[in-house]
Formats: structure tokens, C-alpha cells, sequence
């Protein structure tokens, strides 16, 4: 009788539990994403940078698992908090506590099990769509990757199950602890959250200690190796939760001190609102802070490994675009490019060697990487202007002085003259010599682009016109020219693993952000529906509660993301002993997050609007 | 005779639209309520006294018809108007209370004063005067889920109260209240009625209630249907009241 009873209600609470179930479905669906990376083994190990990916992966699975229990307790509480009011009331009417209890149980379990079901089918889908897209959009393999993997498959079922198993007990236990009149009158009650200063003190203190050893691991990690992974693992998930559980009633508490502030216009209102509900509040701030960490911080660490590669690229060639002789296509395509210098070089060429005109590489010689004392790395620096022999080899030849230095550089690596012309011998002539040598005379064309990755299509190109050029020299097949293009292409081969494995776990965690967040608010705002009635019954304008609503999501959205960017920040330091400069171009991935942060924050301004704030009014 | 607070005239309303089944709520509600008044309104269930109510509280619209509070006609106006009408103009008493449960007692009173960018330094004499009025000076830090329905009740007319506004407006202060904090509330209404000379507007079901009006409108069928006066003692008027509800009950007696 009582199943068949809660059945009905819960048919009419139908949209509500679409709101839990499209929350708990996305949850699982996300960590049966990450899961097809954590564990397929071979697919993380052949195609990762980092040495420990597997155990890189394993502390993953265990933040994610962490703050999947933050969430999935928040969201069946919410279960718990639409059906208080209706056992109370079949409680009244004489159901005995067991039984009730039993049904809280039985429902959440229930509902548990649906979204695990509908989650995974959803899981597999966004693993194979998202898998597809960026290997599309990274021209990568991505060899052995699976969107439906059979271990993934069973330790989300397994982690599911469990974690359902364990919030329907509390669910359980919640509702029978309760005395039938706290059940009638839930929702009304407000979170007691206590503030004293010594406490919220002690509490900051804690966190700012937790998370300041934290970052520390992080920094030191290539000396503290696997061990600081765990410790900043230890020691920021609980510093971040801590600072939401300890600094924001504080904050709160104190914004409605201020009298001039809160007896202003709505703002008691506002901060009334967030107040209210700050227990539950205090946990879905720390998740999202988290996943937004986690998130940009894939996503940041993906994007800094693929401008890493440019500039690997870059640290071994000064030039950009090395073209032997010239044909019109190839002339035309580096017009359309933006050339911030361009030369030119004689050569002659025969059947022994290849002879390049001393005179034109002194009137512009050409930039090189070179190593400097004292400086960070190889830096471009332009070869003494001056050679005194009148020729040069660019290999010991017998009776003829080699290249010194950088002009050794110059013609071997800028020139890339080894791999263009391959057996012959290279010289370097002046004037008179030059001219006795018998060959056909050609030139070469030195460039260097404003932005060698802007134009890569392009690059590609002529890459492959001047690997038919370097056939014709040298009558064999050339595999790589070992221009900066090649390198780039080969760098970029090694690196896709990676960057792919960062964006995908960016995009997974980044959705599951916002699904916590749509979620805390759709939970809410009904309940939240009968306060703004009210308000506009005693004449509050609507302008005055849309600026409210704005305000009141704006801070939302405001805490976690200050906190989940500076753990990015300084997580990317993490990385500096792989990636040159983990930094570059760091404003694109928090560009990007801000704009779809933004975007999100609008939407969700105007979802909630629709739901508290009737139309016609 | 004193000015006018509120005179309804011709008023009519028509639920739903043309196309569909229409329902006649109010049919040519027309009187007048001087200032300082205190006023009922009476009537079986379903008569029309919340649409009566709702439309003179700028919460609905009329059909047709016009409704002037303090001179200003308000069926003119539009939303962002009316509702600056509401907050500064008319205080309300609601049968659920409606307190916001996330702001404190004090927060709850002082929130119209808010809304009417009073000086802050102004609101806490004014919140606590009024309090003090009514009884409720102790609990101003508690919530609302803390305190009793009467205290509620004292509550909410404290925020009715608070901006000193033109009319007061309650539908069935009473309703959830026991005799006891009913009859307390009552002669609250009245104490600020006689010493403050606050108008108010009440509707209620309760005849003991009723009896601490100086005049009461009984409606049926959305129409007038009678008006009595009091004219000596309070208990003479419930009598009075009595007889009336009790032609509701037979009509064929009258
Ligand atoms: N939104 C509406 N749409 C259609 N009909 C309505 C609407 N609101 C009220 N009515 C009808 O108008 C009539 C008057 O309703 P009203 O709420 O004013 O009655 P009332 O006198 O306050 O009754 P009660 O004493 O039970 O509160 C009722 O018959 C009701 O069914
Ligand atoms: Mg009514």
C-alpha cells in the first residue's frame, strides 16, 4: 500500500527526480569517461609523455572518486528533502517508522540504479563522441583507445553500487532519526551553521597549512616524484573544502553585519538566500572548485604540451621556411604568409659537392639557435660577421678549414644543407673560387614568420615539395627534411597522446562542473519559488529581484572559480619539468573557461529566472 | 467627513478568457472606506472576498471598473508602478503569514524599508518602534521557524506596519491562529487602528474576529449584499453578525 502510494507521489514529483537523475547520470556517465582513460593501461602507457601515467591515472580515480561522494550525498539528500514532507504525513496517518524508513532506502536505491543504468549507455556515447572529435581535430590515432572497456565498465558499476548502497542507508537513517514533526516542517528549517571567530579561525589556518603544503608538492614535484602526487592530493582536496566549510559562513555572516550593506535595497534578501542554504552550499562550491581545478587544469595542461611542441620546434631552428630553389608555387605560397625577413643565398652545385657564396651569407648571415653561458637555454644569435679563409667545408675535407661555429650551424641546421643534398660534400667559397667551381647556380630562400603555427597547412606544403626537390639531389627517398616543419610534425606525434588525454579529461570534468552546478540550483528553485511570490506580493519590482538573482548566482560562481584557477595556476608548475614554459599561452585555455564560464553563468541566470519568477508578472 | 482612502467603483472581474468558460467573480462591487477606518468583509466561501482583496491589493487586475487608494487610481498603472504602489502605499497580512523563512524577524520587518532605500540609520528606530508595538521586541534575531503562529502573525503585521503605509490589507490574519492569539492579534489591529489611525481592510470568516471592525461588507456571488455598522458594544455587534451569517445559512428566512 505505501509503495504504491510513494509510487504515485513520486510520478508526481516527476520533474524533480528528471533534475536528480539528470544529475546522478552525469556524474556517473563522467567517471565512466575518465575511467576508458584510467583503465586501459596499454593505451595510457603508449601514448603518454609522463613516465607514471598509470599511477598518475589511479590518484585521479581516487579524486574523482572523492568528490563523486561529496556530490552524490548532496544530490540524494535533495531526494531526501522533496520526500521528508509526505512520509511525515503518511507517519500522521499511522505508517509505522520502519516502514518508512525501508522505503527511503528502496527509493534512493532505486533511483540510484536507474541513473547508473541510463548513465553509462550516456557514458559510452560522450566517451566515443568526444574520443572521435579530438583525435578528429589532432590528427591522431589514438591506437587501442576504447570507448566501451570492460574494466572501466566494472568499476563504475562497482563504485556506483556501493556509493548508492551507502546513501540509501543514510537516507535511511536520516528519516527514521527524525521525529515525524521536523519531517512535516522540512524545508523550512534553515542549515545551523556555527561561526564562531576562534573556529572559522582554526579553520582557515588549517586549510591555508593544507593547501600551502600542497602546492609546495606540487612545485617540487620532479624531486618528490609519486610521493608528492599523493601528498598534494592529501592535502588539497581537504584544504579546499575546509576554506569553503570555514571562510564562507564567515563571510556571509559578516557581509550581513554590515548594516549599511545588508538594510540596502534586497541585500538582505540576497544574502538571506545564500545563508540559508549554506551547508549544502558549502559542499558543492568545494566540488566545483575542484572540478574546475581538475578541469582547466587537464585542459591547461593539454594546451601547454601542444604549445610546447612549437616551441621545442623553434628551440633548434632560428629560420622558419628553408625553400631550395624557388619554383612559383612555392614563391606565391610564402607571400601569403606573414615573413618578418627573408634572404636570399647563391650555391652551385655538381656531382661532388655543393658550393655556397662566402660574400652573400656575410651580407646577411643567417640567425642560429645557440647555447649561451649563463642564459636559460639556446637562444637566436647571428654568426660573427667576418670569414677569413677563403673556403670552407662543411665537414672535414682534407686542405680545407672547417666551419667554425655558428656559421657550422648556419649552413648545416638553418640551411638544412646535410639533408637536402645528401652525400655531397658542402663548401663554402668565396668569390673567386665560387666562380672557377662548374655548376649550375641556384638559390636559396631563408624565412622567418611572424607565427610559425598559423600557418601549418601551408608549411606542409612546401615541406613536401622540397622533400621532392631533396629526392631529385640526392636519388633516394628522404623521409624527413629536419627542417623546424618536420621537427614540428615529429614532436607533435609524441606529444597528441598526451594533449588528447588532457582536453578529453578537460571536457569530461569541465561538464561534470556544470552539471553540479545546474543541479544546485534546479534543486533550490522550487523551494525558492514561494519566497520571490512573496517578495512580489509586497512590492518588490522585478527588476530589483532579476539584479538579486544576478547577484546571488554571481557569487556562486565567483568563489570556486577564484579557487579552482590558482590551484591551476600553480599546478601547471607540475609540468615545467616536461614542458619549457608550462605558462605560454596560458590566457587561451582561461579565456576559454571564462567565456563558457560566462556563458554558463547567463544561462543559468535565466533558467532559474524562468523558474522563480512567473511570466506575466 | 473625512477624506477617502479607498473607493472601489463598478468594479467587476472576469475569470478567464473570452473563448473560454467564463466566471463572473465580481459583479458591480462599488464603496467607499474613509481614512482611519476599519473595515470587514464577510461572505460564504467562494463569494469573491480574495478576488476583492487581490484586486484592491494590485495583485490582480479588474476586468473593469476602478479602484482609487489615497486618491491614486490604480487600474491605470502599470506592473513596475503598481508594484512601487504596493511597497510604499499598502501593507499586508496574509492567512500563511508568508514571512521569508531565510531572513530573521528583524530582516523580515526591516525589508520594506529596504526596498524604500530608507537611511539605514532610520530603519532600526522604526523596526523596533513597531515591534515594540506589537509585542515582539524579544524575539527580532529568532526565524521565523522558531516562533509560534501568533508571534508570526504579530510578525507579519509589524511588516505591514513598518512604512507606515496607507491601507492595511489582511485576508484571514486569523485563520491559522487559536482563540486565545486570534483575539490578542485582534486587539492589536485595533489598538493601531484607534491610536494610530491606521485604515485597514479585513477579511475574515471568524464573526468573533469580525466584531472588532467598526463596519462590515458582506459579499455573495460577487455581489454587495449587505452592510452593517456597529453601533454599540462589541458583543452586541458579533450578535448582530451572527444573525446575518445565519440569513447566508436560510436565505428564505429574510
Ligand atoms: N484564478 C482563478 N480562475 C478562475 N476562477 C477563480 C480564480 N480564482 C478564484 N476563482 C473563483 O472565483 C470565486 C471567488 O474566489 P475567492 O477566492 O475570491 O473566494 P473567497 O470568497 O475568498 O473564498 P474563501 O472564503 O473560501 O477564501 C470562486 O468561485 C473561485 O472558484
Ligand atoms: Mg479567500
Amino acid at each position: 500500500m505505501l509503495l504504491k502510494l510513494s509510487l504515485t507521489s513520486m510520478r508526481k514529483l516527476a520533474k524533480d527526480y528528471l533534475v536528480l537523475l539528470f544529475g546522478l547520470t552525469i556524474s556517473i556517465s563522467i567517471f565512466y569517461m575518465f575511467e576508458t582513460l584510467a583503465q586501459n593501461k596499454v593505451f595510457l602507457e603508449a601514448n603518454s609523455l609522463i613516465s607514471s601515467i598509470v599511477f598518475v591515472f589511479h590518484v585521479g580515480t581516487f579524486i574523482l572518486g572523492i568528490i563523486t561522494v561529496f556530490y552524490i550525498f548532496y544530490a540524494t539528500s535533495f531526494l531526501l528533502s522533496l520526500r521528508q514532507r509526505e512520509l511525515g504525513m503518511y507517519m500522521t496517518l499511522g505508517a509505522k517508522k520502519r516502514k518508512i524508513t525501508q522505503l527511503m532506502f528502496m527509493e534512493t536505491f532505486f533511483v540510484g540504479l536507474t541513473a547508473l543504468i541510463i548513465g553509462i549507455v550516456l557514458g559510452v556515447g560522450l566517451s566515443y563522441g568526444i574520443a572521435e572529435l579530438l583525435m578528429w581535430q589532432l590528427d591522431f590515432q589514438g591506437g587501442g583507445f576504447q570507448p566501451l572497456y570492460s574494466s572501466s565498465l566494472l568499476i563504475t558499476v562497482l563504485f556506483y553500487v556501493a556509493l548508492f548502497f551507502l546513501t540509501s542507508i543514510v537516507n535511511a537513517w536520516r528519516v527514521g532519526r527524525k521525529s515525524v514533526l521536523s519531517l512535516l516542517r522540512s524545508g523550512q528549517q534553515q542549515d545551523q551553521v556555527k561561526t564562531s571567530g576562534l573556529r572559522t579561525f582554526f579553520g582557515v589556518l588549517l586549510s591555508v597549512i593544507l593547501i600551502a603544503v600542497g602546492y609546495y608538492a606540487m612545485v617540487h614535484i620532479a624531486e618528490l616524484m609519486q610521493f608528492g602526487i599523493i601528498l598534494a592530493t592529501a592535502t588539497i582536496i581537504p584544504g579546499t573544502y575546509l576554506i569553503f566549510i570555514s571562510l564562507l559562513p564567515f563571510l556571509v555572516k559578516r557581509l550581513k553585519q554590515n548594516r549599511n550593506l545588508n538594510e540596502t535595497g534586497i541585500n538582505s534578501f540576497t544574502l538571506g538566500q545564500l545563508r540559508f542554504r549554506m551547508l549544502n552550499l558549502m559542499m558543492v562550491l568545494g566540488t566545483v572548485a575542484m572540478l574546475i581545478a581538475l578541469g582547466l587544469g587537464a585542459m591547461t595542461a593539454g594546451t601547454s604540451f601542444y604549445h610546447n611542441i612549437g616551441i621545442q620546434a623553434s628551440m633548434f631552428h632560428a629560420n622558419d621556411v628553408v625553400l631550395y630553389e624557388p619554383n612559383e608555387t612555392e614563391k606565391q605560397t610564402l607571400a601569403t604568409m606573414d615573413v618578418t625577413e627573408e634572404e636570399d643565398y647563391r650555391y652551385k652545385y655538381n656531382d661532388e659537392g655543393v658550393y655556397f657564396l662566402k660574400t652573400d651569407l656575410e651580407a646577411a648571415p643567417p640567425d642560429v639557435m645557440a647555447f649561451e653561458e649563463g642564459s636559460e637555454g639556446f637562444s637566436p644569435t647571428t654568426p660573427e660577421a667576418k670569414l677569413s679563409a677563403d673556403e670552407y667545408a662543411l665537414y672535414g675535407e682534407e686542405g680545407v678549414t672547417e666551419l667554425p661555429g655558428n656559421w657550422w650551424t648556419a649552413v648545416s641546421t638553418e640551411l638544412g644543407a646535410g639533408s637536402m643534398f645528401g652525400n655531397r660534400s658542402i663548401f663554402v667559397y668565396g668569390e673567386s673560387s665560387y666562380q672557377e667551381v662548374d655548376g649550375e647556380e641556384q638559390h636559396v630562400t631563408l624565412a622567418k614568420l611572424n607565427d610559425f603555427t598559423a600557418y601549418l597547412p601551408e608549411l606542409e606544403k612546401l615541406d613536401a615539395s622540397q622533400k621532392s626537390l631533396a629526392e631529385t639531389y640526392t636519388g633516394n627517398q628522404v623521409e624527413q627534411l629536419g627542417g623546424k616543419y618536420s621537427n614540428y610534425v615529429a614532436l607533435k606525434g609524441f606529444a597528441s597522446g598526451t594533449i588528447f588525454m588532457g582536453v578529453f579529461l578537460g571536457i569530461a570534468f569541465l561538464m561534470m562542473m556544470a552539471s553540479v552546478l545546474m543541479f544546485k540550483l534546479l534543486s533550490s528553485a522550487g523551494a525558492d519559488v514561494h519566497r520571490y511570490s512573496m517578495l512580489r506580493k509586497i512590492g518588490v519590482r522585478k527588476t530589483l529581484l532579476v539584479r538579486s538573482i544576478y547577484r546571488e548566482l554571481f557569487l556562486l560562481f565567483l568563489f570556486p572559480a577564484i579557487v579552482g584557477i590558482v590551484h591551476v595556476i600553480v599546478g601547471m608548475q607540475m609540468f615545467s619539468f616536461i614542458i619549457i614554459e608550462p605558462y605560454t599561452k596560458i590566457w587561451i585555455p582561461l579565456t576559454l573557461f571564462f567565456v563558457i564560464y560566462g556563458i554558463y553563468y547567463f544561462i543559468t541566470v535565466q533558467m532559474y529566472k524562468r523558474i522563480v519568477l512567473p511570466k506575466q508578472f | 467627513m473625512k477624506q477617502s482612502v479607498l473607493d472601489v467603483h463598478q468594479l467587476n472581474k472576469i475569470y478567464g478568457k473570452k473563448s473560454e468558460k467564463q466566471f463572473h467573480a465580481l459583479n458591480s462591487v462599488s464603496f467607499a472606506m474613509a481614512e482611519g477606518e476599519f473595515v470587514g468583509v464577510m461572505g460564504p466561501s467562494g463569494a469573491g472576498k480574495t478576488t476583492l482583496l487581490n484586486v484592491i491589493s494590485t495583485l490582480d487586475t479588474a476586468t473593469n471598473g476602478s479602484v482609487k487608494i489615497a486618491g491614486t487610481d490604480i487600474t491605470a498603472m502599470k506592473q513596475g508602478q503598481l508594484a512601487d504602489f504596493r511597497s510604499s502605499q499598502l501593507g499586508f497580512i496574509f492567512q500563511d503569514f508568508n514571512l521569508l523563512e531565510n531572513l530573521t524577524v528583524y530582516e523580515n520587518i526591516a525589508l520594506p524599508l529596504s526596498l524604500q532605500s530608507v537611511a539605514v540609520r532610520n530603519i532600526k528606530p522604526a523596526v523596533e518602534s513597531v515591534a515594540t508595538k506589537l509585542g515582539i521586541e524579544a524575539i527580532l534575531n529568532k526565524y521565523p521557524v522558531t516562533i509560534s503562529g501568533g508571534q508570526k502573525q504579530r510578525v507579519a503585521a509589524a511588516r505591514a506596519l513598518v512604512h507606515e503605509p496607507a491601507l492595511i490589507l489582511a485576508d484571514e490574519p486569523t485563520g491559522a491562529l487559536d482563540s486565545k492569539n486570534a483575539r490578542s492579534l485582534m486587539e492589536t489591529m485595533v489598538h493601531l487602528n484607534e491610536n494610530h489611525g491606521t485604515s485597514i481592510m479585513l477579511v475574515t470568516h471568524d464573526p468573533l474576529s469580525a466584531s472588532y471592525c467598526e463596519r462590515i461588507l458582506f459579499i455573495q456571488d460577487g455581489k454587495l449584499y449587505k452592510e452593517i455598522h456597529r453601533n454599540s458594544t462589541r458583543s452586541a455587534f458579533h450578535q448582530d453578525i451572527l444573525d446575518v451569517l445565519a440569513q447566508f445559512a436560510s436565505p428564505d428566512m429574510d
